[in-house]
């Protein structure tokens, strides 16, 4: 692989996994995803036999994924501008564009693929647990194909976000505002003032769980509506902070 | 050969070059000289595509560097020692660095054994000083073998050992037809290792020129006499320029030691001390930078 993109990709994959913290993110969201697998699947042994299979059951363990990856590629995305990395990096790839393409599809490729195959462990934990509950296999491919659209759109409108805003802390605290916080208190809020409701369905984060349980607070929204919104949000976020890198000054 | 046009790059309403030409050539060690401020590392930074000029232009043999696709075979540069990911090794960083430009990963290997890192290559670089920073700069400056080489004050945090090390790359590089820009404030150093000289003072080009003529720029030769009669030996130089140092010492601007010698002896004047007064680049920089110094301490600068 000697051209630039795929020597580049090379090259942003040593940096990921050369760092203690991106080590540090991958076993936390393990324990994470696979101990809320272990105790979906103990309560499900302790009550009467459960309707769905262990995707199912594994399906609240995708949210936790989620969140995992989005803390992860946010802090992969700022690494370069907080630490003054981002000198050696553009003498050492000097193209930007080739850069930005790289760095987010290996960023985006490898917490999302990360993410899901720990949502199918957690999903095999608690077939484990619960061998009844069986584990079918093209059940597993839906579930794999619904989360690997939202995780992998998580992780993008991270390394976006994190392109803009160069700082660790602002780029998480917009991340889980936008994936979270104002989902959530939007929802609650458009309760008493309704026009609210079409800002709070606009939100990445509505669109995200939409798609995970496959249901939500939104009458009007839909499938394809709320994967039109995330990559709305997506392209945005890494047209805004592709930009800021290509055009930009290097650290400034 | 690195070739700076008509280079201006402002930040907001800082102008921090302003209007800089010169050029770098092959085969010999050039310094980049200025006070604090001057636009060096701005400079090396438009250089090195880190930042774009506002207008202007900055080539390394003909392209500029934002066009290269394996730049590290280009071009070798030290900028910031400091702008490293603490929680990488040393050897990571350098592996991450030829892994993006298809260098082999043996090359790693060496250029750690070369500027000395041995084993601390295998330690974070929150572990180094700021020498081994320095080196590792270094270190991923030389992976790609390049051409053409910019260090930006690279013997910041280096030892005495480090520092006659690095005099000696340099004067090899130069030796071996590579283009070497360094910057340093260490006018001593310079003068021991530079071929030429750029000076800048705030952000604009105040000399361009060999080590030599920029101290022949200083007013010729200064010869230091001590003498007893130092009233009759002033009166007897006529229309030289003299500055007089104390009641018995005198220090004379213009002629050489003999001509002095010859006339003091005319005119009776007994000579206890005649010294030719060798010009440092430190002096022909402060001269130069006088009117250019950006950051003032209360009591000067010198």
């Amino acid at each position: 692989m000697s051209t630039l993109i795929g020597r580049t990709a090379q090259a942003e994959w040593a940096r990921i996994w050369s760092v203690r913290s991106s080590w540090i993110f991958a076993f936390a969201t393990a324990a994470a995803v696979l101990g809320i697998g272990t105790m979906i699947g103990l309560d499900a042994s302790s009550g009467p036999p459960p309707d769905g299979t262990a995707w199912d059951g594994a399906l609240p363990t995708g949210f936790f994924a989620l969140f995992g990856i989005l803390a992860w590629a946010t802090v992969c995305s700022t690494a370069d501008h907080t630490s003054g990395g981002i000198i050696p990096t553009l003498q050492w790839t000097p193209r930007r564009g080739v850069l930005l393409v790289a760095r987010a599809t290996v960023i985006a490729a490898t917490t999302a693929v990360v993410g899901l195959l720990l949502v199918t462990a957690a999903g095999l934990v608690i077939w484990a647990i619960v061998p009844a509950v069986g584990a079918p296999a093209g059940e597993a491919a839906g579930l794999i194909g619904r989360l690997a659209f939202v995780l992998t759109s998580g992780a993008l409108l991270a390394v976006g976000i994190g392109l803009l805003t160069r700082s660790t802390a602002g780029a998480l605290v917009t991340v889980l505002a936008l994936m979270l916080i104002l989902p959530f208190v939007l929802a609650q809020l458009s309760l008493v003032y309704t026009w609210l409701e079409s800002i709070a369905a606009g939100m990445p984060g509505s669109s995200a769980l939409y798609l995970v349980f496959g249901e939500g607070p939104y009458e009007e929204m839909t499938t394809t509506s709320a994967r039109i919104t995330l990559v709305a949000w997506v392209v945005g976020a890494l047209f805004l902070g592709g930009l800021r890198l290509i055009r930009g000054d290097a650290d400034r | 050969m690195i070739s700076v046009q008509g280079l201006t790059k402002t930040y907001g309403s800082l102008r921090a070059v302003d209007d800089l030409t010169f050029e770098v050539e092959q085969g010999m060690v050039t310094g980049f000289l200025g006070p604090n401020g001057a636009g060096k590392s701005t400079t090396m930074r438009v250089v090195m595509g880190l930042d774009r000029p506002t207008t202007g232009t900055a080539t390394i043999n003909g392209k500029k560097y934002a066009e290269m696709t394996r730049p590290l075979r280009e071009v070798g540069a030290l900028l910031d020692a400091g702008a490293m990911h603490p929680g990488r090794t040393g050897r990571a960083h350098l592996r991450v660095a030829a892994l993006s430009n298809g260098i082999p990963a043996t090359r790693v290997d060496e250029v750690i054994e070369q500027v000395g890192l041995g084993r601390a290559g295998r330690r974070r670089i929150k572990s180094y000083s700021l020498g081994m920073r320095q080196r590792l700069g270094i270190a991923a400056a030389l992976l790609g073998d390049p051409p053409v080489l910019l260090f930006d004050e690279p013997v910041n945090g280096l030892d005495l050992d480090g520092v006659r090390w690095i005099r000696s790359l340099f004067r090899g590089f130069a030796d071996e037809g590579r283009t070497v820009l360094v910057s340093s404030h260490l006018m001593s150093e310079m003068q021991m290792v530079a071929d030429r000289v750029v000076v800048i003072g705030r952000g604009r080009l105040i000399a361009d020129a060999g080590i030599g003529d920029v101290l022949q720029g200083l007013g010729g030769s200064r010869v230091r006499v001590r003498t007893p009669r130092a009233d009759v030996l002033v009166a007897a130089l006529g229309g030289a320029t003299v500055e007089r140092i104390d009641e018995r010492e005198i220090e004379v601007i213009g002629l050489v030691a003999k001509e002095i010698g010859e006339i003091a002896h005319r005119a009776g004047a007994p000579i206890h001390h005649l010294a030719e007064v060798e010009q440092s680049l430190e002096q022909a920089y402060l001269s130069l930078t006088g009117e250019s110094v950006e950051y003032q301490t209360s009591g000067g600068t010198r």
